[in-house]
């Protein structure tokens, strides 16, 4: 009794200070792990505990301008497998290797024997080996079969492919994803931050037994975001009947490539962009390599006579000619250091600018031509869209040479650039070209994505609208009622004839320069034009290189015909009614 | 007695003694009896522990049912997103240009290039006709891989070819007039 009620304060503040800080010491703790470090240690239970997978953000298609679907995203499963366990199979089981070999080959439609080998290579390479790819990019069909077969050293992974369900449709345009789901090239590639989706991450808890998602613990790391929907201007229904229009004649006359433009002559957009030989992106392999592309955009050429209604516009605009204006065009003249002759000998001719362009005179041409000042003719070239990208921005687009002009480098280069030679262009130029002589001399610009539209319905990378006048209205009618007597008058007037409507075109066999300062022997043969004349609606321009049985313009003349001619019936243009008005070829 | 009620109780006279002083001394009173406590409390308590453990039992076996059950579903939502690509897949390949040229061609039509439009205002008839001509077939023009295995309208796929000629074999008479799928089936009148 007397001890205890001794020192009872100190005792009471003793066992006090030693309680709290007992406590203390937990409430440290507790802060250190709850507050401090729950990030840490979170994150860590989270891994020991959860299980995380991936959602994948598919990729937007490519529509044509109907919403017609030219590229889509599927799933596609990697068949791999283990070399090391099948190899122990083996051992435990003999003969289960060779049987299930053959029963993969079957299911994937490879033989049984490269099953083996890719077995053996892996092994040769690392004795150890757990991993192979067996195939990649198989579809679900053949996924099934595979996971069917269930075999214990075989496995697949999952992830996200490309099929373009119209094959070779537009195939020049769109490019393709290659094995590692990269964009190669074309459309894939240009528009590729629309297209990409962002992959989303979602984790659960699951039971250790059989993997069952443990209800209520599923938490989104990461919201998965699909890609955006690029629509074209391009109508795939079109373009498949051009490539096949095109392919069909450069078959008949052996050439080796071709290409096809069709452009509405109102607005600039592309309707058609085909490149034969074409290739079909779910299986870009089979094409060679310098055909996957678009030629039409990426190969810039010496247009050569197409040219000439450049010329003759621009002639007419400066006020130096009209289409009566009167020459006398020699097989051959000099001016100034150029040596100019036609390609065909022929006596002098009286002819108005009307009779050059039917004639194709390139002694003609350059009178008109040099009555402009070089300045003024480069100015104007500048302005139809030469030597520069076109605003389609397509990769690795070319920008065409206009050879330095407006100071060109010798009088013949600079006399050869009135009718096309001595300067280069792509063949989507050549059709904006002719685009804005249709169109009343304003220039479109060039158009092949109407725009993106992302997921959330924003629509986005609407192209440049703002027309933009090149040469005067006169000019360019005046040039188009010129063009219509070469469409008439001319020599291929029987090959090129649609009936029932008026047509302006030009042709042109144009020398290929050999990239040494020469031209090669082949030519590249086009025709480029416009109808109906009376109020021109769509712009078709076609060109075919290396013609062996047919090296003139009548190769592609016909492809002209049929195409214009599908896509006057496609789009219900009504034929024109009054005949085209006569003009004076000669004097 | 009154009808009017007093107002009021008379105050207590202040300092007034009190009348009678009070007894200091009490018998102490029997201790109050402790209540016998109740048994239903209890039992309710209990009641309502033993229901809480029951229904959260319940809960969680639903939940854990409902758990593989929704795994089932998932699996099966799979499996039909897969059956939905195939199909997809597949018709796709069936609405390509390509396929429907092919088989257009193997029906026998062919491409007319030179259109002739009938107005219906006045009956006019704008353009020229012409008779289509023969135009090449079209088959490898313009390749697509994705229908390299599908088979065409009138040459059904092998695997139903079997039983299309089987059914074919068993009528005669009025229906041995047999059309094959997908071709023009020629008129019958005299």
């Amino acid at each position: 009794m007397k001890q205890t009620s001794r020192y009872p304060m100190r005792r009471v503040i003793v066992a006090g200070a030693l309680l709290i800080a007992f406590v203390a010491v937990f409430v440290v703790k507790l802060v250190e792990i709850q507050v401090v470090r729950a990030d840490e240690y979170n994150a860590e239970a989270e891994q020991v505990r959860s299980d995380s997978r991936t959602v994948y953000g598919a990729r937007g298609d490519i529509v044509d301008r109907n919403g017609t679907v030219l590229a889509d995203s599927v799933m596609r499963y990697d068949i791999t497998l283990s070399p090391k366990q099948a190899k122990a199979r083996e051992a435990e089981e003999p003969g289960q290797l060779e049987k299930n070999a053959a029963d993969l080959g079957a299911a994937l439609g490879i033989p049984a024997e490269q099953v083996l080998t890719v077995i053996e290579q892996s092994l040769a390479a690392d004795a150890d080996s757990d991993f192979a790819y067996l195939v990649k990019q198989v579809d679900v069909a053949t996924y099934d079969r595979v996971t069917a077969l269930k075999v214990p050293w075989v496995y697949s992974q999952e992830h996200p492919g490309r099929i373009y369900p119209n094959g070779a449709v537009a195939g020049n345009l769109l490019g393709w994803i290659n094995d590692d789901g990269e964009a190669a090239g074309g459309l894939e590639a240009a528009q590729n931050e629309c297209l990409a989706g962002v992959d989303g991450e979602v984790t659960s808890l699951h039971s250790l037994k059989d993997w069952v998602d443990i209800p209520g613990t599923e938490r989104t790391v990461k919201e998965a975001q699909p890609g955006g929907t690029v629509q074209l201007t391009i109508d795939a229904d079109l373009q498949w009947e051009v490539q096949r229009i095109l392919a069909a004649r450069i078959a008949e006359v052996g050439a080796d490539w071709g290409m096809v433009t069709v452009m509405n002559a109102k607005t600039g957009e592309l309707l058609a962009v085909a490149d034969v030989p074409t290739v079909d992106p779910n299986d870009p392999d089979s094409t060679d390599v310098e055909d996957r592309g678009s030629r039409s955009f990426a190969a810039p050429f010496e247009p050569g006579s197409t040219f000439k209604a450049l010329t003759a516009a621009s002639a007419i605009d400066a006020g130096q000619a009209d289409p009566t204006s009167e020459i006398v065009a020699p097989y051959r003249k000099l001016f100034g250091d150029a040596n100019i002759n036609d390609s065909e000998y022929h006596e002098d001719e009286r002819l108005t600018l009307t009779g050059v362009l039917i004639d194709s005179s390139n002694t003609g041409m350059s009178q008109f031509g040099e009555r402009v000042s070089d300045e003024q003719r480069y100015q104007d070239m500048v302005d139809f869209g030469l030597g520069t990208e076109s605003e389609v921005g397509f990769p690795g687009e070319g920008a065409g040479d206009l050879n330095g002009g407006p100071d060109w480098p010798d009088d013949q280069t600079r006399y050869a650039t009135m009718f096309g030679q001595g300067l280069t262009t792509t063949a989507i130029q050549i059709a904006s070209v002719y685009q804005t002589l249709a169109n009343h001399g304003v220039r479109m610009p060039v158009q092949l994505v109407q725009g993106c539209e992302l997921a959330d319905g924003e629509i986005t990378g609407k192209p440049d609208q703002t027309p933009r006048e090149v040469v005067s209205a006169k000019a360019a009618d005046e040039t188009t009622a010129m063009l219509e007597r070469v469409y008439l008058e001319g020599w291929l007037a029987e090959k090129w004839n649609i009936p029932g409507y008026r047509v302006a075109a030009k042709t042109g066999t144009a020398q290929v320069a050999d990239g040494q300062g020469g031209y090669r022997s082949e030519y590249l043969v086009s025709v480029s034009g416009y109808a109906p004349a009376d109020d021109p609606q769509y712009v078709v321009s076609v060109s075919i290189f290396d013609a062996v049985t047919m090296n003139s313009s009548a190769a592609s003349a016909p492809v002209f015909r049929d195409v214009m001619s599908q896509v006057l019936k496609k789009y219900r243009t009504v034929p024109s009614g009054a005949p085209a008005p006569e003009l004076p070829a000669s004097w | 007695m009154s009808a009017v009620p007093a107002q009021s109780l008379p105050a207590p006279l202040r300092g007034a003694p009190a009348a009678a002083p009070t007894r200091r001394l009490r018998l102490v009173p029997d201790a109050v009896r402790r209540r016998k406590p109740r048994i239903a409390y209890a039992i309710i308590a209990l009641g309502a522990i033993l229901l809480v453990a029951a229904a959260q039992l319940v809960l969680s076996v639903a939940m854990t049912q409902g758990a593989y059950e929704l795994d089932s579903l998932r699996v099966q939502q799979t499996k039909l997103e897969r059956d939905r690509q195939i199909v997809g897949e597949e018709l796709d390949a069936l609405q390509s240009p390509q396929n429907l040229a092919r088989n257009a061609e193997e029906l026998g039509m062919v491409p007319n290039t030179s259109p002739v439009y009938l107005r219906l205002s006045d009956g006019a008839v704008l353009g020229q006709p012409q008779a289509a001509g023969h135009a090449a077939s079209s088959g490898p023009l313009v390749p697509n891989s994705l229908i390299t295995d599908v088979p065409l309208v009138n040459q059904p796929a092998t695997g139903e070819n079997a039983t299309g000629a089987s059914g074919a074999e068993a009528p005669a008479g009025a229906d041995a007039q047999i059309v094959p799928p997908g071709a023009l089936p020629t008129p019958d009148t005299h």
